[in-house]
């Protein structure tokens, strides 16, 4: 096989390092001592493969030309990588004082460490710790670290100074994220109605999503969410987007995605209250509710099913009841 | 004539002008938030149902589903579904409530408006029988709103300062405002009366004669207006 003669020779090759960035190599000229070099190499560079020629490259002992110094970080980099490797090491301490506190409560407390709520541990302080002050968040406590110190960004960026996030120049990688998801879900929806318009199907209510009973988050929960600050401009955008997509026929498809960023407005937990009833012996259901209450009125009410229609107040009939607003609020 | 004229130009002016306040009920995505101010409650609370009619049109058009996990004032004892409720009137016997006697204010309501009905009858009675055909006994409920319609003002005088000088000026008034200032009329016209005469006969009297736009009470609103017009050079000073 013929040592291929290499003359002055400009060979560009591609190298793919997540992004796709060219290098032009110089190769440097002088027959005899590439030959030498490249004895082992018998083809030519550019019917190579692009992972062959990188090989290749990086194993060519090229000492005529010296390989570019390697960029020192830089200090801005230096302090940043070492707050963000301090927060860390501050969050494991905080997260491993909290598990000990955790445990000697439980010990205080005569409770189970390990099936010991936030819930419990609350009680517990309260119990402890009796305050008298007006503002709860002045009061004592004792909560995981993630919940008291704010929480902050991991780090955005890599040694040699590249974002790990594209949309990092931003300012606000996440929230714009945020906003670009949405456009890609609304874009989604419309391929989906333009499927369905085609195919002839009919559209109903239920494919909306209902909003009513439910509000989205205020700008604070958002900032703390994204965990970047969001001022008032940018919430009103978010605002817009998000209804936007709302209201599209078929939102109830994306229907996790919106809920994320609303809060319920109904008290879920007393809804799920619903007693059981008891039976009489002729079979009729019935629940007793104790303590319905009025200003400083208080009643027990008992209601049957199947009903009668009949009701006694206090054993009388509505005639207990002087007053006819009293006696219109029984029956209607 | 010549008067209506200016006045209506008066009005005319005044609403080009007038920031009255407009509540958008949007049906879309954004709840129907109850306007009330100083509330126990919090903004997004909506107003009670309480109507069966209103409650039926509701499942009918769906809004049902829209409404039914939204947070819900309590509703207040007067709020009932009873052939006899009426918004207008129950309003009314507020204001004409002392002392928390409810009771009280609306038994003297009730007998004006059945003082109201027997007049009725009577003049119905008494006509001769070609006559009779025209005239119609109307519900006082219905009168009642007739005559609050009549009486309210569109404009009203509001002392303002200007230069040391306490000026009345023409200013024009809410529609709730208006209504109120019409019972509280109502009401002082009532107690304007003789010793022996009877609140609820009296009140019966003045709202027939605001129904058919004549008595006291509309007469004191036409007052007002013919002030508020001869005043109109400091309507400006509204807005200084």
């Amino acid at each position: 096989m013929a040592t291929t003669m290499l003359h002055k020779h400009r060979v560009s090759v591609l190298f793919s390092f997540g992004r796709s960035l060219y290098r032009r190599i110089n190769v440097s000229q002088g027959e005899f001592g590439l030959q030498q070099k490249c004895s082992a190499y018998s083809r030519p560079i550019n019917t190579l493969s692009a992972s062959e020629a990188v090989a290749e490259i990086k194993n060519m002992p090229d000492e005529s030309r010296p390989m570019p110094a390697k960029k020192p970080i830089s200090k801005a980099m230096k302090a940043y990588l070492l707050q963000a490797k301090n927060y860390d090491e501050f969050m494991k301490k905080q997260n491993t004082e909290f598990q000990i506190g955790r445990r000697h409560l439980a010990n205080i407390m005569s409770m189970d460490a390990d099936t010991m709520t936030q819930e419990d541990i609350d009680q517990a302080i309260e119990f402890l710790f009796p305050s008298g002050l007006y503002e709860p968040r002045a009061r004592p406590m004792m909560k995981s670290p993630e919940l008291i110190f704010p929480p902050k960004k991991a780090a955005e960026f890599d040694e040699s100074g590249r974002p790990y996030h594209s949309l990092f120049y931003t300012m606000n990688p996440n929230f714009y994220g945020l906003l670009q998801e949405a456009v890609t879900e609304y874009v989604n929806l419309n391929k989906e109605e333009d499927n369905m318009i085609r195919k002839r199907i009919s559209f109903n209510s239920d494919m909306k999503i209902i909003l009513s009973g439910s509000d989205w988050l205020s700008q604070e929960k958002l900032s703390n969410l994204l965990i970047e600050q969001i001022d008032d401009a940018q919430y009103e955008q978010f605002k817009n987007v998000m209804l936007r997509l709302a209201e599209h026929p078929l939102s109830n498809k994306v229907k996790d995605f919106i809920m994320k960023y609303r809060y319920s407005l109904v008290n879920e937990a007393a809804l799920a209250e619903i007693p059981k009833p008891s039976y009489e012996k002729d079979g009729r259901a019935y629940v007793t509710f104790k303590g319905a209450r009025r200003k400083n009125a208080y009643a027990d009410v008992t209601v049957h099913m199947p009903g009668t229609g009949k009701f006694l107040i206090n054993d009388c009939d509505i005639e207990y009841f002087q007053d006819i607003q009293s006696r219109e609020q029984v029956i209607c | 004539m010549s008067g209506m004229s200016s006045l209506t130009k008066l009005i005319s002016t005044l609403a080009r002008v007038s920031d009255t306040k407009l509540v958008l009920l949007n049906h879309s995505n954004v709840q129907i938030i109850s306007s009330a101010k100083m509330s126990q409650y919090p903004k997004y609370f909506i107003d009670p149902t309480f109507r069966n009619d209103e409650l039926n049109a509701m499942y009918e058009t769906g809004e049902v589903k829209e409404k039914a996990l939204v947070p819900c004032r309590a509703a207040l004892t007067e709020h009932t579904s009873s052939e006899f409720y009426s918004s207008f009137t129950r309003k009314f016997i507020n204001h004409v409530m002392r002392k928390g006697n409810k009771q009280l204010a609306r038994e003297i309501v009730e007998k004006a408006f059945e003082v109201i009905k027997k007049t009725q009858i009577q003049k119905f009675h008494s006509l001769p029988p070609e006559k009779k055909v025209d005239f119609a006994i109307r519900d006082p409920h219905e009168l009642f709103h007739q005559a609050i319609i009549n009486v309210k003002p569109i404009m009203v005088l509001t002392p303002i300062k200007r230069g040391g000088v306490r000026y009345q000026v023409p200013v024009p008034v809410d529609d709730v405002q208006a209504t109120i200032l019409a019972y509280k009329w109502f009401i002082e016209a009532s107690k304007d009366k003789e010793r022996t005469v009877r609140f609820y006969n009296k009140l019966a009297k003045e709202i027939m004669d605001a129904a058919n736009n004549t008595g006291r009470v509309v007469k004191k609103k036409l007052d007002l207006h013919k002030q508020c017009e001869a005043n109109r050079a400091y309507a400006h000073y509204r807005w200084n």
